[in-house]
C-alpha cells in the first residue's frame, strides 16, 4: 500500500503548501464498488422499504423509506469518496472521507439487508447490543494490552477466557452468587496468565508456543471438567447478574433509561458494560500517567534500558502478566455470567483471538482498543440480528463468518503500520546483557 | 551456568580408555535434561497430573476425602481404583482389550478382535501424522502453523468432491481424490503465507481466523444440494464411491478392521518430508529461513516466497488427512464432526515429535493411541482427557527449564532444546 503524496496543482495559492494524499487503487476499488451496488439496489430493490424504529423507548414511532434510493444514495455517498481518495485529496482530510466512505458502504449494505420483507431495523436493539457484544473483545485486548506493552505475548486469551467462562459459572453455581462467581473467574483466568508468566519470566520459553498450548490447556482441561461435572447436576447452573437499569430506578434516576437511544444504550446496560468502558480508562491512565506505566512502557519497549534505571524487568512483567489475567478472565465471565448461559464446550470459539486482532486494530493502546472492540461488537452484532432475522440474501453461515473475516481483513491490513512494542516477545534474562 | 555440571562430565567421557560403568553413565544419563528423558518425564508427569484431576473431579472419590482423617483407607482405595479403571479403559481401548485376550486365548474370539483396538489406534494416528507433518514442517520455517484444521476441512471437501463426481477406476480414481484433497488443502493453507509475505500478518492470527471460517464454509457447504447426501436428511455429504474409497488394510482378518490405505501414505509423506527437510534445496531453503531470515535474505533467498511455498506445503499435508478421512469413512459419507480435533492435535503432535518427521510419526501413533482410547471410553471417562494430557505433555516439553527445575536435573552440554515461533 503506497502512499502517493504530489504537490497541489498550483492554482489556488492558498493550497500550496498543504500536503496532498492520493490512494489511486484504493480510491478507484472504493468508487467501483460503490457505483455497482447503487446500480443494482436501483434495479433490483424495487418498491421494498426499510422501516427504523426505536423499539425500546418509543414503541409506536417508525420511519418507512424506500429502500431503493435510500441504498443508492448511500452507495453514491461511498463511490463519491472513493473518486476524490482516487484524484487526492489534502492529507488532513484523508482519514475523516475514507472513513465515510467505509460507513456509508457499510450503511448501504446494512440498509439492502434490512430491506427484506419482515425485517425492521431495530436502532436501539442493535446499537446496545453492539457495545454489549463488543465486551469480550474489550477485555480480551486490555488484557493483552497489559501484558504486550510489558513485553509479554499473550496468545492464551481464548484459554482465559474458556477458564473464566467456566469457573465463573462454577463458583456462582456453588455460591449461588454471581458476584462470587465473577471473582471465580477472574482467578480463573489469572491462574492460566500466572503460568505464562512463569514460564515466561523464570523459565524464558518461547511466548507464542506456549500461548497456544495453554490454550489448548484451558480446552482440554473446562471440556473434562464439564464431562466430570455433568455427571452431578447443579455445577453448572448461572445466575446472570442485573442490569443497571433497576439499579437507577432505585436511586430515582430511571428517567434516564427512557431518553431515546442513548437511554437504552447507556443506561440500560449490563454492569459488565460499566465495568468494561471504566476499565478502558483506567488502563488508559495507569498505562500513560503513572510510574508504574512509565516504567511498564519502558520494560516493554527496551528492558535494558528499565533494568539500568533500576526497574526489575522480570518482576514487573510477571505481576503484570498475572494481573491481565484477571481482566481476561473478567471477560470469560461474560460468556456465562453476563448472557446467563450455561457453560459449554469450547463456547468462546475464537473471539479470544479475535480479541487479539482488537488490540492491534487499537494498536496498543486502551482507546483504541475501545474503538476496535465498538467495530467488531457492531459487526457481530448485525451479523447475528440478520442472522436471527431469517435473512435469506445471505446464508447464516456467511454471516456468522463476518467477525473472523472482519479480523483477517484488518490485521492484513494493518499489522505491518501498527508497531508492535518493541521488545514485545522477547524474553530478558538480565545475565546476558 | 552449566560449568559446575560439565566439569565432572568431560572428567568422565574425555579420557578415552577409563569408561565409566554402565550403570553410572545411564543415572548421568537419566539425571539430565536431554530431549529424550524431557519427553519421558513430560509424559510421566502428565499421567500423574491427569490422574490428580480425576481423583478431584469424581464425584464419589472426592466425597471420600470428606472423611479422610477418619478413614483414609477408603479415599485411598477410591482414588486407586478410579485411577486404574480410567487409565485401564483407555489402554484397552487403544492397544489390547484384557477381556478379549481372555476370549481369544478361550479360543471365542478371533485375532481380528484382538486387534481391533490397535487397528483403531492406527485409523486415528493416520490423520495426526498429516497434521502433525502440516505444523512441523512450518516450524522449521519459523512459521507457527495452528490452521491445520481449516486445512484439513478444504482437503476433506476436495477430495470428497472428486471422490463423488467422476467415475474412473480405482487406480486413477484414489490418486486423484487424494491430490484434489492435498491441493485443496494446499490453496487454503497458502494464504496465511501470502498474507505474511505481503502484508506481515502474523499466521498464528490469520490461521485461526481461518479455521473458523473453513468450520463454518463446511456447514454451509454440507447444506448445499451438490454436498448433502441424497438419501438422509440430517447434515451429511454424499459418499465417495466405492472407487475413490481407500482400501482397508485388515480386512482380510475381519472387515470391521478399519485402519486403511492412508496410514501407508502416511508414513510414505513423512519419509518424503524428511527427504524435503535434510535432502532437498527447498528444504535447505526453509531451514534456513527458520534459523535466521535475515540471513537467509541476505545470502539472496526470497523469504515472502518461502512463507507462501511453505505454508502451502504445510497445507497440502494438512489437505492429506482430510483426504483420509474423507475417502476412509466409507459409505456414511463426511459430518461436521468427522473433522474432530485432528487440526489442533497436530500442533501437540509436532510439538511432542520436535517437528521431525521420525519424531511425528511417533508422536501421532503416541496421540492417536490417547484419541482411540478416549473415544472408546467415552461415558466412564471424559473424552476431553485425550486434549488434555496432550496439553500438559507438550507445556513440559515446549518449558525443558521447567522440567529440568521441577525434577532438578542437569543442564545437558548442547544446552536445553526447544521449539520457537516468532513474535509480532
Amino acid at each position: 500500500m503506497a502512499v502517493d503524496t504530489a504537490p497541489a496543482p498550483a492554482t489556488p495559492a492558498a493550497l500550496l503548501d498543504e500536503k496532498r494524499t492520493r490512494k489511486p487503487i484504493g480510491g478507484a476499488v472504493l468508487a467501483v464498488i460503490g457505483a455497482v451496488i447503487g446500480g443494482f439496489a436501483l434495479g433490483k430493490l424495487g418498491d421494498r422499504s426499510v422501516t427504523f424504529t426505536l423499539n425500546l423507548t418509543l414503541p409506536d414511532a417508525s420511519w418507512t423509506v424506500p429502500a431503493a434510493p435510500t441504498v443508492a444514495i448511500l452507495a453514491a455517498l461511498a463511490a463519491a469518496a472513493g473518486i476524490l481518495v482516487a484524484i487526492g485529496v489534502p492529507t488532513r482530510w484523508f482519514k475523516l472521507i475514507m472513513a465515510a466512505g467505509a460507513t456509508c458502504l457499510a450503511l448501504s449494505l446494512l440498509c439492502w439487508a434490512m430491506s427484506q420483507e419482515g425485517v425492521v431495523f431495530r436502532i436501539e436493539s442493535i446499537l446496545a447490543g453492539a457495545l454489549f457484544l463488543s465486551l469480550p473483545y474489550m477485555f480480551g485486548a486490555l488484557s493483552g494490552v497489559v501484558c504486550e506493552r510489558s513485553g509479554v505475548i499473550n496468545i492464551g486469551i481464548e484459554g482465559q477466557f474458556l477458564m473464566g467462562a467456566f469457573f465463573g459459572v462454577l463458583v456462582a453455581s456453588i455460591t449461588g452468587n454471581s458476584y462470587a462467581g465473577i471473582l471465580g473467574a477472574m482467578i480463573a483466568g489469572s491462574l492460566l496468565t500466572l503460568l505464562l508468566a512463569a514460564l515466561a519470566t523464570r523459565y524464558q520459553v518461547n511466548q507464542v508456543v506456549t500461548g497456544v498450548i495453554l490454550n489448548l490447556l484451558a480446552l482440554g482441561f473446562t471440556g473434562f471438567m464439564y464431562d466430570q461435572l455433568k455427571k452431578t447436576p447443579g455445577y453448572n447452573n448461572p445466575h446472570g447478574v442485573s442490569n443497571i437499569s433497576s439499579w437507577l430506578e432505585s436511586i430515582g434516576l430511571g428517567f434516564l433509561g427512557d431518553i431515546p437511544v442513548i437511554g437504552p444504550v447507556l443506561f440500560r446496560q449490563s454492569i459488565f458494560v460499566y465495568v468494561g468502558l471504566g476499565l478502558v480508562a483506567v488502563i488508559w491512565f495507569l498505562l500513560y500517567r503513572t510510574r508504574w506505566g512509565l516504567r511498564t512502557r519502558a520494560v516493554g519497549e527496551h528492558p535494558a534500558a528499565a533494568d539500568s534505571m533500576g526497574v526489575n524487568v522480570n518482576r514487573l512483567r510477571f505481576w503484570n502478566v498475572a494481573a491481565a489475567g484477571l481482566i481476561s478472565g473478567f471477560g470469560g465471565a461474560f460468556f456465562t455470567i453476563a448472557n446467563n448461559l450455561a457453560f459449554n464446550k469450547n463456547m468462546t470459539a475464537g473471539l479470544g483471538f479475535v480479541a487479539l486482532a482488537v488490540m492491534i486494530v487499537g494498536r496498543w493502546n486502551p482507546l483504541g482498543v475501545l474503538a476496535g472492540a465498538l467495530i467488531f461488537g457492531f459487526t457481530t452484532q448485525v451479523s447475528r440480528y440478520l442472522d436471527t432475522a431469517g435473512n435469506s440474501i445471505i446464508p447464516g453461515e456467511f454471516l456468522q463468518m463476518l467477525p473472523y473475516a472482519v479480523t483477517l481483513v484488518v490485521v492484513a491490513g494493518l499489522i505491518g503500520k501498527a508497531k508492535a512494542p518493541a521488545a514485545d516477545g522477547v524474553p530478558y534474562n538480565p545475565g546476558d546483557k | 551456568m552449566s560449568n559446575d555440571a560439565q566439569a565432572p562430565a568431560t572428567d568422565k567421557s574425555e579420557p578415552g580408555p577409563k569408561k565409566a560403568p554402565f550403570g553410572v553413565v545411564f543415572l548421568r544419563y537419566m539425571t539430565e535434561a536431554n530431549s529424550v528423558m524431557v519427553t519421558v518425564y513430560s509424559l510421566l508427569m502428565a499421567f500423574v497430573i491427569g490422574a490428580i484431576l480425576l481423583i478431584v473431579s469424581d464425584e464419589y472419590t472426592r466425597s471420600t476425602f470428606t472423611y479422610f482423617f477418619s478413614r483414609p483407607q477408603d479415599a485411598v482405595y477410591a482414588s486407586r481404583d478410579i485411577i486404574y479403571e480410567s487409565y485401564l479403559a483407555v489402554f484397552e481401548g487403544a492397544i489390547l482389550n484384557l477381556n478379549t485376550l481372555d476370549r481369544f486365548a478361550a479360543g471365542t474370539a478371533e485375532l481380528g478382535d484382538l486387534l481391533r483396538p490397535i487397528s483403531e489406534t492406527l485409523l486415528y494416528a493416520t490423520p495426526l501424522i498429516f497434521t502433525g507433518l502440516a505444523v512441523g514442517l512450518a516450524f522449521r520455517a519459523g512459521l507457527f502453523n495452528i490452521g491445520a484444521q481449516g486445512q484439513l476441512i478444504f482437503g476433506m471437501m476436495g477430495a470428497l468432491i472428486i471422490g463423488f463426481s467422476l467415475d474412473l477406476p480405482p487406480i486413477v480414481h484414489i490418486p486423484l481424490a487424494v491430490a484434489a484433497g492435498a491441493i485443496a488443502g494446499a490453496a487454503f493453507g497458502a494464504v496465511p503465507g501470502v498474507l505474511k509475505a505481503t502484508t506481515g500478518a502474523h499466521e498464528v492470527i490469520s490461521s485461526i481466523m481461518l479455521n473458523n471460517i473453513a468450520a463454518l464454509f463446511l456447514v454451509w457447504a454440507l447444506s448445499t444440494s451438490f454436498l448433502h447426501s441424497d438419501t438422509k436428511t440430517d447434515l451429511v455429504s454424499k459418499s465417495p464411491d466405492a472407487s475413490a474409497t481407500l482400501p482397508k488394510l485388515l480386512a482380510w482378518l475381519n472387515p470391521s478392521l478399519r485402519v486403511n490405505l492412508a496410514l501407508i501414505i502416511g508414513i510414505a509423506a513423512a519419509v518424503l518430508v524428511w527427504w524435503l527437510l535434510s535432502k532437498s534445496t527447498f528444504g535447505y531453503r526453509i531451514r534456513a529461513v527458520g534459523f535466521n531470515e535475515h540471513a537467509s535474505q541476505t545470502a539472496g533467498m526470497n523469504i515472502g516466497r518461502t512463507y507462501v511455498t511453505t505454508m502451502g506445503t504445510a497445507g497440502g499435508l494438512a489437505g492429506l488427512a482430510g483426504a483420509a478421512l474423507a475417502l476412509g469413512v466409507g459409505s456414511t459419507g463426511i459430518t461436521t464432526n468427522t473433522a474432530l480435533e485432528y487440526g489442533f492435535d497436530g500442533i501437540t503432535v509436532a510439538l511432542l515429535g520436535r517437528a521431525n518427521p521420525a519424531g511425528i510419526v511417533a508422536a501421532a501413533l503416541l496421540f492417536g493411541a490417547l484419541k482411540a482410547g478416549a473415544l472408546s471410553a467415552q461415558p466412564d471417562v471424559p473424552v476431553d482427557i485425550s486434549i488434555l494430557l496432550q496439553a500438559i505433555i507438550v507445556l513440559f516439553i515446549a518449558a525443558p527449564a521447567l522440567v529440568r527445575a521441577i525434577l532438578h536435573l542437569r543442564i545437558p552440554r548442547g544446552g536445553l532444546v526447544t521449539l520457537e515461533a516468532k513474535g509480532w
